[in-house]
């Protein structure tokens, strides 16, 4: 049985751990596990062992003290290569940490390495990695996929047998698709949350930081120290950062679960819809109760609104990678736009260009009306849409992927528009700003399914208390 | 819109604002002598992945100001938006800008001839970085880039269209240069200020032509005079004028083609999700309001009612602020209209003469008004006065000091002309005889043996009358 | 909404992005068909509906005009390659 993160960071404090030995551990398996699995881009063994030794020497004894994290590629760690998964920014070595990052390693955090990706955060079973870079295998079975995009962080949190917190990011359901997969928690925190100071922006008004780890308390711990106000990102929030572990082994009885009826509908595998509904009468067992609702427009709309508005900002934001500062560069007589053009072309995968295209388009003028501004009103009615439910409910549950982890060969036979369909579940409460946690519902044919319930803005405190159950033992 | 005059102008100026730091990081605005390049820069002015823009509130304080200052009417709410183009001096291959809802709209400001210009918008944008091409525009094989600008806070103000001539545009200019001096936001010093101008003709059917980049108002005139002639010969040669954008070539002193509105890119504007949108309250804004200092035209108008001064030399002295600031000061010892007359003409005379501006400017008011009011005493001659002003400027001394040190004080003494204008009468027989046959000359030559017998220290006005009744006699 | 191959073309060229004529031909359908999937939110009544450009409410951030720490010359050209006398390279601005 693997010790709880936080069992790890007491046994370092109070020295029956040293934090040199179990890092050297740490390492010598993520390399081990790396080759097959690939879900680490780097792995930053130097740094991990001057943190170890640091902290061995008296530093800090911290909430995270000694506990091994794996940080995704996208949010940036100083002096280490840090590429958001794609080949344009290969070299891109950080002269600043994330913030979140920042807090972890104040905390006494190990940082071990970059998980793998999809390119930027683009897609939803880490296929779609950048040039030269490796697909993460699903741990459970290496045939299929980790999910995405987060996936080297969820297959490195089920697949390590040391305890761990893997750092992830979630646009449109980038945190809890692949802990569905991998068999994890994966907590998506309210936008505003964790600061996103030093996250390679995909979506800027999507994109959020989360932890994902095997145990639900660790998954808490991580959001405890990222979580809270800073001043370097102006759409952090104010909100007071709660003891958020509290919450698991709250009393369930009284607490209202919505039901999302869309969600087992006809595009939901049977295995999938079973277990959701175990999970559900599990909890109506420890006193919740539950109806049926309806998020018709989150349903119909929800992943038009999201590919629009998130494929708006991310083509700005990708705008930058064009050979200058940072990242590829080469020598050129070219003029700049002959030569950013080629930089672009040769360094962007299929489905960055894809995205772009799209995002270009839905802002261009004579277009932007009809989309841009169009989604971000549609966005505004599936907010309201959900709020009006969080006035009688207290979370609301539906199957986190349509699926059970598919192999690489049936998603290869995917088009994009079906790839994007993967995200039925998920692009709404993403594009609400609602805090939603992935919980282990159990295994179907020997695969995960995975559960997924939401909460209302600032309100972790409730998916914890009802995440609580399924707690690994 | 349609067009009648001869020549049609509009102009969209950039002004630097004085703030201590840049627009959306803690970098320092102000560039020190001799700086190096790259040596005021940070993750956010660089476009470093994972960067992200926080809002100096003083740059928008303001930028209030002018939007007072030009009497428009002020957005309720500030609000972003990221103009999209590629181009080397851009960090992000997008500009911070404001696109929908500028700051401040429908404003004016008057010309001397009492023509009002109208100002469609002042708004809030990011300044790029700075090109350097080693050889030369246009001939070089790649540019070098300098990030220390990157990110300072710009105001641009555009007008509308109702400008006539070069003139018309170089006077707006200068006035609105005089009122952001004025506001205290803009410092000649350290702050640039370049203007775009557009303009079009009869003779083409108004196919407008823009020419970007050009730094200040004596310029404006200059390029657009250039641009007028260019137009009017091709037209009448038979050629076509085409919509296009052009530099100025200021060594050369012409315009030279840039790009013609085909390849321009679309902008394809989005607010800018990594900013809130700032409330602009009405306190706010009256606390501002209050807060602003008199402007030249307000000066202007007090001064020909207060000082009853002629409005020609209100409107030269209101318009430059230091001169205002000394005038007030120095007309609070002596006669204003002497004080007027004192500053509009000698005083800068002998600055430009010197080639010194106000900001090298080593006396004060104290020295002026000791020198003024010895000439308003008629303790010295104006003549006197002259040479004393052209002394204070190079080195700086007390005035009344130096007049008793070197007994430069006038001859008043009615009796000592009479008897010195007498001996000069008695001396020179021939010029008398001149005189009398209606000579002018021979009169100023014996007035000037007057002057040169009493060292310019007699009034030439008492000389030239007693010199007068002499000979008459 | 009409896309066609010019239009692609167009938007990627907006996008400094070169596209063979072979992804082109890939990438059209896809586009056809991703643009059209999400052209159904012009279904939506919207009347009287404001846009939402981030998902909650988030007061004022505005900063003191106060300097910070800047990074050293080194620093900022780290990552860069080619660049001399403390410069940056970039292509030619042509």
């Amino acid at each position: 049985m693997t010790m709880r993160a936080s069992e790890l960071a007491g046994g370092v404090r109070d020295g029956s751990i040293d934090p040199v030995e179990h890092t050297e551990k740490v390492l010598e398996e993520i390399e081990r596990i790396d080759k097959d699995y690939h879900y680490l881009n780097t792995i930053c063994a130097d740094r991990a062992r001057k943190a170890a030794s640091d902290l061995k020497k008296g530093g800090s004894k911290g909430r995270l003290a000694g506990i091994p994290l794996s940080i995704k590629d996208s949010i940036v760690v100083k002096g280490v290569e840090s590429t958001g998964g794609s080949a344009i920014l290969k070299g891109y070595v950080p002269v600043f940490n994330a913030t979140c990052v920042e807090r972890g390693e104040k905390e006494g955090a190990i940082v071990i390495g970059k998980t793998s990706q999809d390119e930027f955060g683009f897609g939803a079973f880490a296929v779609n990695v950048g040039k030269g870079f490796r697909i993460p295998k699903n741990p459970i079975d290496p045939t299929r996929a980790t999910g995405g995009s987060s996936g080297g962080a969820a297959g490195l949190a089920k697949k390590a047998s040391f305890p761990t917190i893997s750092y992830g990011e979630s646009t449109g359901g980038s945190i809890v698709n692949p802990a569905s997969f991998c068999d994890v928690f994966g907590l998506c925190p309210t936008y505003g949350r964790v600061s996103r100071y030093g996250l390679i922006d995909y979506g800027n008004s999507l994109d959020k930081v989360g932890p994902i780890s095997r145990y639900l308390s660790d998954v808490a711990l991580g959001l405890e120290v990222m979580a809270g106000h800073d001043a370097k990102d102006s759409t952090s929030a104010d909100a007071p950062v709660e003891e958020f572990s509290s919450s698991i082994g709250k009393d369930l009885r009284g607490l209202r679960i919505g039901v999302i009826k869309e969600s087992f509908g006809e595009g939901t595998e049977e295995d999938v819809k079973d277990a959701v509904w175990t999970g559900i009468k599990r909890l109506e067992g420890e006193g919740a109760r539950y109806e049926e609702v309806n998020t018709p427009l989150a349903f119909e709309f929800g992943i038009p609104a999201y590919y629009i508005i998130g494929t708006s900002e991310a083509s700005t934001n990708l705008a930058k990678y064009c050979g200058m500062r940072y990242g590829v560069q080469e020598e050129t007589a070219d003029g700049f736009n002959e030569y950013f053009t080629r930089i672009r072309s040769e360094n962007l995968g299929d489905e960055a260009k894809r995205r772009v295209m799209l995002g270009t388009f839905a802002r261009m003028s004579g277009v932007r009306d009809a989309y841009y501004l169009k989604a971000a009103k549609v966005r505004t009615k599936i907010i309201e849409e959900y709020k009006s439910l969080f006035k009688r409910f207290d979370i609301l549950v539906s199957p986190t992927v349509p699926y059970k982890p598919p192999t690489f060969d049936e998603i290869g036979r995917l088009t994009p528009l079906q790839h994007y369909m993967a995200d039925v579940m998920t692009v709404s409460p993403n594009l609400a700003g609602l805090p939603h946690l992935n919980i282990p519902a159990g295994m179907k044919k020997g695969l995960p399914v995975g559960m997924m319930a939401i909460a209302d803005h600032w309100k972790e405190s409730e998916l914890f208390r009802a995440g609580a159950p399924f707690e690994r033992p | 819109m349609s067009f009648s005059t001869e020549t049609v102008i509009g102009m969209e100026i950039h002004a630097e604002l004085k703030t201590k730091t840049k627009l959306f990081c803690s970098c320092s605005r102000e560039a020190n002598e001799f700086e190096k390049p790259n040596t005021r820069t940070c993750p956010v002015c660089l476009g470093h992945p994972g960067s992200k823009p926080v809002l100096n509130r003083k740059a928008v304080e303001y930028a209030i100001r002018v939007c007072l200052a030009t009497g428009c009417a002020i957005s309720p709410a500030l609000i972003f938006s990221r103009k999209s183009y590629f181009y080397p001096d851009l960090a992000k291959n997008y500009q911070i800008s404001q696109y929908e809802q500028p700051l401040g709209t429908k404003g004016s400001l008057s010309l001397d001839s009492g023509k009002e210009i109208g100002i469609t918008r002042v708004h809030m944008e990011e300044d790029p970085a700075s090109l350097v091409h080693p050889a030369g525009v246009g001939g070089s094989s790649s540019v070098l880039v300098d990030y220390n600008r990157s990110g300072n806070p710009l105001c641009e103000i555009v007008t509308e269209p109702d400008l006539e001539t070069p003139d018309e545009a170089r006077e707006f200019l200068k006035k609105l240069t005089s009122i952001l001096n004025y506001l205290d936001v803009f410092d000649a010093d350290s702050c640039i200020i370049k203007a775009d101008a557009n303009i079009s003709i009869k003779g083409s059917g108004y196919t407008r032509v823009e020419i970007k980049n050009i730094t200040g108002y004596k310029e404006v005139e200059r390029a657009l005079r250039y641009e007028i002639t260019r137009q009017r010969q091709e037209v009448s040669s038979g050629g076509r004028i085409i919509q296009e954008t052009r530099g100025w070539d200021a060594d050369k002193g012409l315009t030279f083609r840039m790009r013609t509105k085909e390849t321009e890119d679309d902008y394809g504007y989005i607010i800018d999700p990594d900013l809130t949108a700032t409330a602009i309250s009405a306190p706010w804004v009256r606390r501002i309001k209050e807060g602003l200092p008199e402007l030249a035209h307000e000066k202007e108008t007090r001064y020909v009612l207060e000082h009853k001064i002629s409005i020609e030399d209100a409107r030269v002295i209101a318009a430059e602020k230091d001169l205002a600031r000394l005038f007030e000061k120095v007309a609070e010892k002596v006669s204003p209209i002497l004080a007027a007359r004192w500053l509009r003409r000698e005083l800068v005379r002998v600055m430009n003469y010197s080639k010194i501006d106000f900001s090298g400017l080593k006396i004060d008011e104290k020295h002026l008004s000791d020198l003024l009011t010895l000439v308003e005493q008629k303790r010295i001659t104006e003549k006197t006065a002259q040479k004393l002003m052209e002394q204070l400027i190079k080195e700086p001394f007390d005035v009344h000091e130096h007049v008793e040190k070197n007994g430069l004080a006038s001859v008043n003494d009615d009796g000592a002309i009479e008897e010195a204008c007498s001996q000069t009468i008695n001396a020179n027989p021939q010029a008398v005889s001149e005189y009398k046959a209606g000579s002018e000359k021979a009169l100023n030559f014996l007035i000037g043996q007057v002057m040169r017998q009493t060292k310019g220290k007699a009034d030439p006005k008492i000389i030239r009358e007693k010199m007068l009744a002499g000979l008459d006699h | 909404m009409r896309v066609d191959e010019e239009t692609i073309r167009h938007v990627a060229r907006v996008a400094r992005l070169n596209l063979t004529d072979e992804e082109v031909r890939r990438f059209l359908p896809q586009m056809k068909d991703i643009i059209k999937a999400v052209s159904v939110i012009d279904a939506v009544d919207t009347t009287d509906t404001l846009p939402s450009f981030q998902p909650i409410a988030l007061p004022d951030r505005l900063r003191d005009d106060d300097p910070g720490t800047c990074l050293s010359q080194e620093e900022a050209l780290r990552n860069a390659k080619g660049g001399s006398d403390g410069y940056f390279k970039g292509p030619k601005a042509v």
